[in-house]
């Protein structure tokens, strides 16, 4: 059984209290014709001020009227934030436009006692946040989303019993599927207003009333998707985890000491659990939910799977403080993803019956200082097959399956201890035609070249299309008066036809 | 049961157990096999013979960490893995950290001591106070772990460091195949200040590195006698001794 239960919410006029609540308050925008009304509170609608009213002629009608401009990032992101929240009742929430969230309730009702009791839950945690909600539990998205919105009336909840969409739906405006507001006319010019007499109409026929193929197929998908017909899945606002654990408080914690304790508790839990399996995780995340509709959450990543409780502790502990308890914090969860088979093994009594190599601990560390330097900081060699030397050896960010990986043995020519990220444009000054120049100028220093051997060629890769008109580099082992070694090369041969004459760089200095 | 009594303890054998006078006292005092060293380019562009310097000297190890600022990256470019193991054909073990600030960079050293997964720690640190190098000569000493601090030329003042070295580049040794050819690299490194044998301070020597042996060598024009400015006469009998301790 899969349940969907979609919420319209009514939280402009949030300025709680009943005399606030009789004044006629609208949120305003710039339209394409002058200022329009964008959202209006109950006082308002009932004097017939509606969203997609000019603004002048609901002033018009009250001219008493209250207005602000909308503000719609700050709509989103608080929207955004409350999502985050309603995790603490369902893994895979979704926001649903800029003012509805979308949840899956399937199988997770009889933990609150029932869908009557979780919906007045939501609803009374929501209204303590000063949100006023409308509330629809359905079979489908499209289902929940249309009874949501055209139903019912503001502080309303209605749940459609299994397999009645069809019927509570029927009497609903087309509008409530979903559809452009171009669609929603062409079929009003049709004289189909109602979602019922589309029950009835043959596919193709509808197919063919439109100009747009678009169009039509949009009407089909949207009413296959609220029926159930067609499958729409939402898209969680956080990944689903494949291990959690929960721990909710008795009395909302305000301490940071209290967060600490639930992290230690709830580690403790997971990786008891992980052990029981014989698997362990590579990423944490400890979220904490508070009273006032606010989630935040703190996370981890080890480069190998783990399920030691002390390091975890220690990864997550270095954000913590992170976690502002706010007016206190009912619900810790901890959440663990990238579940990855870790056996049992007996460690070496000695580190130096392994050839003194303590892998574990160094992963340890390499998590470690990524936690608290960034996950980009800590890098190690890898290697490619590839003759052109910035590509056959770079660094990449630290990861296990990269420690095997060892430098490629095959013959080439002499290679500088360090490497330029980038080239380095040389002047040359006496330019002897296929040797290294006798002078230049890099770094704005003139350096006399008294030795150098070379050169070294080292083809473009041609098979590569990034590589197309590159030009070939000839390498020179350089050293200058003061006794400095350089690695230098020129790009492209002197009659290679392929632009200018050739250029130096400095690529590496050696020893 | 007996058979455990032959297993060392693991928190005292990964400590490096220390030198006995006579071999502190004597070339590297200690470098890269215990404490902190800093090793600091005398002129700018030094970086790269001062990196072949202290590999040259490092003996072999299994997991060393390399934490640099992203300022040397820039300036000097990076080791290159390639060219890294000219001095060190063992296949170590690599972890690379670059970060932007010497605070950060201080810290990851300090991390890496205290991580029991190291033999080794090489920073590349543009600057570090007196209180910085205390803790991490301290550290270093508690978990046994060398650390090798590469500077820029700037580098002055005072340190709680081992050992300071100055490194520069000097021009490459004769190639006996081609005369116009570079041939191995050598150096001239004065050992600023030392803590093992104080009296050796201001001491320079001129290395050549076997690129073949893997080892470090006197510069042969050196032993001879012959050319070479020498900061202080005492060289001549140094090398001596240095070609007598290998």
């Amino acid at each position: 059984m899969r349940r969907k239960k979609s919420r319209q919410l009514k939280d402009k006029p949030k300025k709680s209290g009943k005399t606030v609540k009789r004044i006629p308050f609208v949120l305003v925008e710039k339209g394409r014709h002058g200022i329009e009304v964008v959202a209006a509170n109950e006082a308002a609608q009932s004097r017939n001020i509606y969203s997609g009213l000019a603004f002048t002629d609901a002033r018009a009608r009250t001219p008493d009227l209250v207005f602000e401009e909308i503000d719609r990032v700050a709509d989103r992101n608080a929207l955004q934030k409350l999502a985050d929240w309603m995790v603490r009742f369902s893994p895979r929430v979704s926001t649903d436009g800029n003012d509805a969230i979308v949840m899956e309730i399937t199988g997770l009702d009889h933990l609150f006692g029932g869908e009557a009791k979780l919906m007045e839950r939501i609803r009374a945690c929501l209204q303590t946040n000063g949100y006023i909600s409308q509330i629809a539990i359905a079979g489908t998205f499209g289902a929940a989303n249309a009874l949501a919105r055209y139903r019912i009336n503001i502080g309303d909840v209605f749940v459609s019993q299994l397999g009645h969409e069809k019927q509570d739906l029927a009497d609903l405006s087309v509008k409530a599927l979903r559809l452009s507001d171009k669609t929603v006319q062409l079929l009003r010019k049709f004289g189909l207003t109602r979602i019922d007499q589309l029950y009835g109409l043959d596919r193709k026929a509808l197919t063919r009333r439109f100009a747009s193929r678009e169009a039509a197929d949009a009407v089909v998908l949207r009413l296959d998707q609220a029926l159930g017909i067609r499958h729409e899945p939402i898209k969680p606002v956080i990944a689903e985890p494949e291990w959690a654990m929960r721990m909710s408080c008795p009395e909302p914690v305000a301490a940071q000491d209290g967060v600490e304790y639930a992290l230690d508790h709830l580690l403790s839990q997971l990786c008891h659990k992980l052990d029981m399996h014989g698997v362990g995780a590579r990423d944490f995340c400890l979220y904490a939910f508070g009273v006032d509709g606010k989630c935040s959450h703190i996370s981890a990543s080890s480069a190998s799977a783990v399920r030691d409780a002390n390091h975890i502790r220690r990864l997550l502990k270095e954000h913590v403080e992170t976690i502002n308890p706010g007016f206190g914090i009912d619900l810790f969860m901890l959440s663990a993803a990238r579940i990855e088979g870790l056996d049992h093994d007996a460690k070496p009594l000695a580190a130096d019956m392994v050839g003194g190599f303590d892998e574990e601990a160094f992963i340890r560390l390499a998590d470690r200082l990524a936690v608290r330097l960034g996950e980009k900081a800590v890098q190690m060699p890898i290697f490619h097959e590839s003759h052109v030397p910035e590509r056959s050896e770079s660094f990449s960010q630290f990861a296990t399956h990269l420690m095997e990986a060892r430098s490629l043995s095959r013959a080439m020519g002499p290679r500088p201890l360090r490497m330029f990220e980038m080239p380095e444009h040389v002047e040359v000054m006496a330019e002897v035609p296929d040797g290294p120049p006798a002078r230049l100028i890099w770094r704005r220093v003139m350096r006399k070249i008294v030795r150098a051997d070379g050169p070294e060629r080292i083809a473009p890769e041609w098979w590569k299309l990034s590589e197309k008109g590159a030009r070939a580099r000839d390498y020179y082992r350089i050293e200058d008066e003061e006794g400095c070694r350089y690695w230098i090369y020129r790009h492209g041969l002197y009659d290679d036809n392929r632009g200018g004459p050739p250029q130096w760089y400095m690529h590496g200095v050696f020893a | 049961m007996n058979v455990l009594a032959f297993i060392p303890d693991r928190s005292e054998s990964s400590k490096v157990l220390p030198l006995k006078a006579e071999e502190e006292a004597v070339f590297p005092f200690g470098l890269g096999q215990k404490g902190l060293h800093e090793c600091a380019e005398k002129n700018y562009g030094d970086m790269s013979a001062l990196t072949g310097f202290v590999l040259a000297n490092i003996e072999p190890k299994s997991a060393i960490l390399w934490v640099k600022q992203y300022k040397f990256v820039q300036e000097h470019g990076r080791a290159l893995p390639s060219g890294v193991e000219l001095f060190n054909n063992k296949k170590s073990h690599w972890m690379h950290v670059v970060v932007s600030k010497p605070i950060d960079a201080l810290w990851a050293i300090e991390e890496g001591l205290k991580s029991s997964a190291l033999d080794l720690v090489i920073g590349e640190v543009e600057e570090a106070d007196f209180t910085a190098t205390r803790r991490l000569k301290l550290a270093s000493e508690r978990y046994g772990v060398p650390v090798v601090l590469l500077m820029p030329h700037t580098r002055e003042g005072i340190s709680a460091c081992d050992a300071r070295w100055r490194i520069n580049s000097q021009p490459s040794a004769f190639n006996s195949y081609d005369a116009k050819a570079l041939g191995s690299p050598c150096w001239r490194v004065v050992l600023e200040r030392c803590r093992s044998a104080p009296s050796r301070a201001g001491e320079a020597f001129n290395l050549e590195y076997d690129d073949e042996a893997l080892s470090l060598r006197v510069a042969p024009y050196v032993a001879t006698g012959s050319v070479a400015p020498q900061e202080i006469s005492s060289v001549k009998g140094q090398t001596e001794k240095i070609r007598q301790n290998g």
